[in-house]
């Protein structure tokens, strides 16, 4: 499957791969990814005019699996953006990492993200949407560690890893659950039933565990901090996984199960808060940050809780804004990523201080850059412009609580303002403070397609809205809120009411801070430091979890085989004295018998006999004590009606006495031991045994099998011993065991012996 | 009797679990064969003691004339002395390999453990 | 008589066999017969669990004391399957270490044979029979690794702690014998139809504790790590894998047939263990460095998912059981060969360190592993995910949500160590990385695997259905 090893060192000259596989790396991945694009644009008319396509496949039926897919206009615009911005970003990387050993494998992994992506947002069984999901994870956690030769990748790698894949797992549980509480894991199914999740009594549990996975993949807040370490990935990566597509599924997750979680109040709150919350706080973060890639990679936090909080509202207004800003911020977003990777090909370096003066030497990147940023900063007649006045009217006049959600909203995009002016134009216009590490030139035709074409995108879209409208933002809404509704109208004028108003607020407020925006990023610094760092807590949760880990092992794995029996012993009795309490009553204490001074003979000789055998420090006492219980056990036969029993354990007891005396000759000496704790131990469980027997002995007790056994011996089996009958008749099979567990125990024996003569022969000279 | 013989298991069976506690294998040996005992005296007595007739048939009769003692738990009896020896014999063989091996019956003195090496002072007892 | 003979023949063949080989090991050529001797007996094995797959047979012998149902015949074709494979993975390791000794595929045939009893005990005497011939049989196993100290003290502490847990069976044996007047499991049930007296249950509770230490289920799992470090690495693979279906099996088989009618009692018994070994085999292996007491964590862990299902009290939870132990012998196995071949200037390296960058220099090998590792992590698409789903589901169809949550944290705390192993192959930092041989076997045991743990996503390799047929024997 994938070529090669996994050095990022360009040493291993023969292990690169023929040009053949090169050229095909290069451009099968970009010819796949495109010729998916034209497959779901070709199916944007269909599904614009309302319908649903359900492919569907049995898979694992009896845990009630299907390979179901569901195409509806929310799939489908996902599908068109991921397949889309993937063939522009794989014609990119081609170029971008050109001459890397490993390139072959890179494609490998970035088109099964691809994949995996697009079986994510088209799948209509929960489960292998959950595959899906996983897959997304494992995929992204290649690609950010792709170039491990650096430490902080491969860390950022694993962080990514196990949160998202952390927060996928307690995904898993709500779908288990969701599973359960409708009877399928079709999400058309569950969408379409008549009693929606939210009227479900796990619904709490539901909504947290899917939160859990959501707020995890898509980095909200308290989580957020996962995704600007990502940016350890190459640049191309950044722009699609962690910015156009992966880290939008859990805001698809939460836009999917819109319908049937949403609506009630905790839904509103935790969405609302947390979106609003992520997105100013990463919008504040974005300012600061000095390296432009970085900046790029708070704004898609910014974004991504933009998105969360447009899905904690309500109707068709906000729906709508919310398809539109996905759109409009995934082709700008995408687009400034690709820029910045330009740049940094180009110049060597992505230092907002140090870039300026671009535009001579790159102007089409430049051009792309100016129209990206301006519809990031929402300026007419872009897409961004017309995705945050949509915005601004749901929230100002649809909202139950306008102020709480315009006034998030404001912030962030009055930042977003300011991150325009620094990432999209200060490095092309200003004049260039220093020399740059590599005199700039526009890069190639490959590395520019991609933004190029999706900025004019953004462009396009905003002239003409009504494009986007008919064929992505009217399905996505219908397919969401449901066919009775009317989705707001996209369009640049909308008259002048608060949403305009809130806009010229945001482009005044907004260029004001950019021009201080240097004092702004040193306020911003200062603030941060004295915050608790979430990344930092990351590695003290790490480091806690190994050190309480080996802690716990030793703790309990001490190798000192006293302690497991002493465990042993433990643990039955806590069990025991747990059944004994949930049964809340103690036994009938049993009818005894009459004691008969016979009796008390071989009684005395088991008791004097164990008690010896416990506490001697001599070996041939304890032997004496051992043999003595031994012969008291078999006279308790005898006065039982066992006669065979008793003469079998004679002489089993003789051979054993006789089998440890002749052993003896070579094992040490015992050394005296008085240990008081033990011996309570000891005489607790003695006691709960002899306890638990004394209340078997007060039941009745049900002979019928052996009734059975008396009366069938002689008729059936022609044996006068009813005993020997049950045994070689009756019970065969016991037999038959015997014999085999005998000749085992021989054998491991030999076994033994031979191993212990050869390894002292080979000692021996 | 019984409340006699429920004496003899319940001491039996402190018997071998003090035994067993200790840091000799042998001594665990010990207690294996008291346990061992313990366990037949408890089946014995789990098929309840009522008479000292054997369950034999007498010549001419095809079932027992009087009441004689439980047959089945005597078989199970059997079958587990049996088992039991075979434990055993084992259980020396390797007490004995075990001493050539590692020069030791001590059980504290056994290595395998998490966070080796550690050594066999520092743990205080 | 006939009858009862025909539904054991395949265990009487197996002992005839095992006893016939013995004969010609003591009294032919010794130790020079051994390789033939193993790969014959692999043979047998493998051709043991076919026979086993495919044949009819009455079901019931010697009046119910053993049976043989579509649960025990599932339980049997992975046993032997494992046995067959572990055998295979020996050969090479016997040589190289001078192991070869004619015994070592004798004691395996042996010890087999006791789990095909032990998964067809329909009575507590058998089943202590079938016991004691698995454990004595591993017992010596894991000592026979000659001039090795630790082989020599992981044999004694596991027979130690075994010798305990045979005699708290042996003990919770007598007691249910004195309240139900019968040691079959048919009787038992038959005695426990209006609810289950204090004593049973103290009976019950000795039971589960004896056969909760076969399965290493925490916490009577402390022999596991320490043995599994010490015995010899295929005897470690092989109680990983065919001792543990077995163990697993037959608490099952006694919980449903002995006390089917009162799932309540035992249920929380089970969740506990469920519990305690998830947690406490996922947390503990963190920290390790030794990869086969890794493993032996890893393994507890498992088990304890596998209790998962048992827990849900369910035929469904049965059949998630029984899917879930095939998945996680089959993953098992691939990873135990890969651990064999870890070996620096010819001797076996067990510490993870050495896993250092190894992507790097057996790209193929490394992707195995990780996907076998990604499998055992339960990360889809690989086959562990199914497994892991199949038990959650169940558990949470069986009532016990609180349970399948505590099984997601479990996960993920596990996902931790096996990714680990992945970012040390991968990822890791410059180091003595082990040497590039791999013996033909256990290369082709470890490819096979991973590609099973893809290619199985299809349909689970039909075992599903199977494991459905057999829980439904098992569960009325």
């Amino acid at each position: 499957m994938s070529p090669a090893s996994t050095t990022g060192a360009p040493a291993d000259e023969a292990r690169r791969p023929s040009p053949l596989a090169e050229a095909a790396a290069a451009w099968l991945p970009v010819a796949l990814a495109a010729g998916l694009f034209a497959w779901f644009a070709a199916l944007l008319p269909a599904v614009s005019g309302g319908a649903v396509l359900r492919p569907t496949l049995e898979w694992v039926p009896s845990l009630g699996i299907r390979a179901s897919l569901l195409i509806d206009g929310l799939s489908l615009t996902f599908a068109l953006l991921i397949t889309g911005i993937g063939a522009l970003v794989l014609l990119y990387s081609r170029t971008y990492l050109a001459g890397h050993p490993h390139y072959p494998r890179f494609a490998l992994f970035l088109t099964a993200f691809m994949l995996s992506m697009l079986g994510l947002v088209l799948a209509d069984d929960l489960v292998l949407l959950f595959v899906f999901w996983e897959l997304t994870t494992i995929t992204s956690y290649l690609l950010i560690g792709f170039d491990h030769a650096a430490a902080k990748s491969r860390r950022s790698a694993l962080q990514a890893l196990l949160l998202t894949g952390a927060g996928g797992l307690a995904f898993l549980a709500g779908v288990i659950i969701i599973g359960t509480a409708t009877g399928t894991y079709s999400l058309a199914e569950i969408l379409g039933a008549e009693v929606p999740l939210r009227e479900h009594p796990w619904y709490l549990a539901i909504l947290i565990l899917v939160l859990a996975g959501a707020f995890t993949k898509s980095a909200q807040f308290p989580f957020h901090f996962w995704l600007p370490n990502a940016m350890a990935a190459p640049t191309p990566v950044s722009a699609y996984l962690h910015s156009a597509t992966m880290v939008k599924a859990g805001v698809y997750l939460l836009a999917r199960l819109h319908p049937t979680l949403g609506g009630t109040e905790v839904w509103f709150w935790t969405l609302t808060v947390a979106g609003g919350f992520t997105a100013v706080l990463a919008s504040l973060l974005s300012v600061r940050q000095t390296d432009l890639k970085l900046s790029l990679a708070y704004t898609t936090v910014m974004a991504l809780g933009t998105l969360t909080l447009l899905l904690g509202q309500q109707g068709a207004y906000a729906m709508t804004a919310f398809a539109t800003f996905l759109v409009a911020h995934s082709l700008y977003k995408a687009s400034l990523f690709l820029v910045v990777g330009c740049i940094d090909h180009e110049t060597g370096t992505r230092e907002a201080e140090i870039l300026g003066g671009l535009a001579r030497a790159m102007p089409v990147t430049a051009l792309a850059a100016a129209l990206a940023g301006l519809s990031m900063a929402g300026f007419p007649p872009l897409l961004g412009f017309i995705g945050k006045e949509l915005a601004y009217a749901a929230a100002v006049e649809y909202s139950a609580r306008p102020y709480l959600v315009g006034g998030a909203l404001l912030g962030a995009n009055v930042l977003m303002v300011v991150v325009a002016g620094i990432v999209a134009l200060r490095p092309f216009w200003r004049p260039a403070p220093a020399p740059l590490p590599r005199t700039p030139h526009e890069a190639p035709w490959t590395m520019l397609a991609g933004p190029v074409l999706l900025a004019l995108g953004g462009l396009a879209f905003g002239i003409f809205p009504g494009l986007l409208q008919g064929a992505v933002v009217n399905p996505t809404v219908l397919g969401f809120v449901g066919p009775d509704t009317t989705p707001a109208i996209l369009r640049l004028w909308a008259g002048f009411n608060a949403a305009f108003v809130l806009s010229l607020v945001t482009f005044a407020v907004g260029i004001a801070l950019y021009l201080v925006h240097v004092r702004l990023r040193g306020l911003i610094a200062a603030a941060e430091a004295r915050l608790p760092d979430f990344d930092t807590g990351w590695d003290r949760l790490m480091e806690g979890l190994l050190r309480f880990a080996i802690w716990q092992a030793q703790a309990i794995q001490t190798g000192r085989l006293r302690t497991y029996i002493a465990a042993t012993f433990g643990v039955v009795a806590a069990a025991l004295a747990f059944a004994l309490l949930m049964r809340g009553r103690w036994p009938e204490p049993a009818a005894l018998g009459a004691v008969g001074w016979l009796q008390l003979a071989p009684v005395a000789l088991i008791l004097a006999g164990s008690a010896v055998a416990a506490l001697t420090a001599s070996r041939i006492a304890a032997l004496a004590g051992l043999g003595a219980t031994g012969i008291g056990v078999a006279i308790v036969f005898i006065l039982w009606g066992a006669p065979d029993v008793a003469i079998t354990q004679l002489l089993v007891e003789t051979l054993t006495v006789v089998l440890m005396a002749v052993a003896m000759l070579r094992l040490p000496h015992l050394a005296a031991d008085r240990r008081p704790g033990h011996g309570l131990l000891a005489l607790a469980t003695g006691t709960a045994v002899g306890g638990a027997l004394l209340m078997v002995l007060g039941t009745p007790m049900d002979r019928r099998l052996s009734d059975f056994f008396e009366a069938a011996s002689y008729p059936d089996a022609h044996g006068r011993n009813i005993v020997n009958v049950i045994l070689v008749d009756f019970r065969a099979l016991d037999t038959f065991g015997e014999i085999v567990v005998v000749a085992v125990a021989a054998l491991s024996a030999l076994a033994l012996l031979r191993a212990a003569r050869t390894s002292s022969g080979r000692r021996a000279p | 009797m019984e409340v006699l013989l429920v004496l003899c298991v319940g001491a039996l069976t402190a018997a071998s679990v003090y035994l067993m506690l200790a840091r000799s294998v042998l001594r665990f040996l010990f207690g294996l064969v008291l346990l061992s005992n313990a366990a037949n005296l408890v089946i014995l007595a789990a098929g309840r003691l009522t008479t000292v007739n054997p369950p034999l048939i007498p010549e001419g009769a095809s079932a027992p004339a009087a009441a004689v003692a439980n047959p089945l738990p005597q078989a199970l009896i059997l079958t587990a002395i049996v088992i039991g020896f075979g434990l055993f014999a084992f259980a020396l063989t390797l007490v004995l390999r075990a001493q050539g091996a590692l020069g030791t019956l001590d059980s504290d003195d056994m290595t395998l453990a998490e966070g080796r090496p550690v050594p066999t002072t520092e743990d205080g007892r | 008589m006939e009858v009862d003979l025909d539904v054991l023949r395949p265990e009487i063949y197996l002992a005839l066999y095992a006893m016939g080989a013995l004969m010609v090991g003591v009294f032919g050529g010794k130790d020079r017969l051994t390789i033939p001797l193993i790969w014959v007996t692999a043979i047998v094995l493998a051709l043991m669990a076919w026979w086993v797959g495919v044949r009819e047979s009455a079901g019931l012998a010697f009046g119910g004391l053993f049976v043989d149902d579509a649960f025990a015949r599932f339980a049997k074709v992975a046993i032997l399957g494992a046995a067959a494979v572990v055998l295979l993975l020996s050969q090479d390791y016997l040589e190289r270490s001078r192991l070869l000794r004619f015994e070592y595929p004798i004691l395996i045939a042996f010890c087999t044979l006791g789990m095909m009893v032990m998964v067809s005990a329909g009575d507590l005497i058998v089943l202590y029979m079938g016991l004691e011939l698995q454990a004595l049989s591993a017992y010596v196993l894991t000592a026979i690794r000659r001039d090795s100290v630790r082989s020599t003290e992981a044999g004694l502490k596991f027979f130690v702690l075994g010798a305990l847990a045979s005699g708290l069976l042996l003990y919770g044996a007598s007691l249910t014998y004195g309240y139900a007047g019968t040691t079959l499991f048919s009787g038992i049930v038959e005695a426990t139809a209006d609810g289950v007296s204090l004593g049973l249950l103290f009976g019950l509770v000795f039971l589960i504790a004896g056969l909760a230490f076969k399965i290493s289920a925490a916490p009577f799992h402390m022999w596991t790590p320490d043995v599994y470090e010490g015995a010899p690495t295929p005897i470690t693979a092989y109680l990983a894998t065919a001792s543990k279906v077995a163990a697993v099996v037959l608490l099952a088989r006694l919980v449903h047939d002995a006390f089917g009618l009162n799932v309540a009692d035992w249920q929380q018994i089970v969740a506990f263990l469920s519990v305690a070994s998830m947690l406490l085999g996922s947390v503990a292996a963190i920290g390790q460095r030794d990869i086969k007491r890794l493993m032996a964590y890893s393994s507890i862990s498992h088990m304890g998912f596998a209790l998962m299902g048992l827990a849900a009290g369910t035929a469904f939870g049965i059949q998630a059981m029984l899917v879930y132990m095939a998945i996680y012998v089959a993953m098992s196995l691939g990873t135990f060969a890969f651990v064999l071949s870890m070996e620096r200037g010819g001797r076996p390296v067990t510490d993870i360190g050495a896993l250092n960058l190894y992507a790097r220099r057996e790209p193929l090998r490394a992707l195995a592993m990780l996907v076998l590792l990604f499998s055992l992590a339960g990360v889809p698409p690989m086959l562990g995910f199914f497994a892991k789903f199949a038990v959650l589901s169940a558990a949470y169809q069986g009532g016990l949500l609180w349970l399948a949550l505590i099984g997601v944290v479990a996960s993920v705390i596990s996902a931790f160590f096996y990714l680990r192993l992945v970012y040390f192959m991968y990822f890791g930092q410059e180091g003595e990385g082990l040497d590039s041989r791999m013996a033909p076997v256990p290369w082709a045991v470890l490819m096979v695997s991973a590609v099973a743990m893809i290619a199985g996503v299809i349909n689970l390799f039909g075992i599903e259905p199977l494991a459905a047929a057999a829980a439904a024997t098992l569960v009325q």
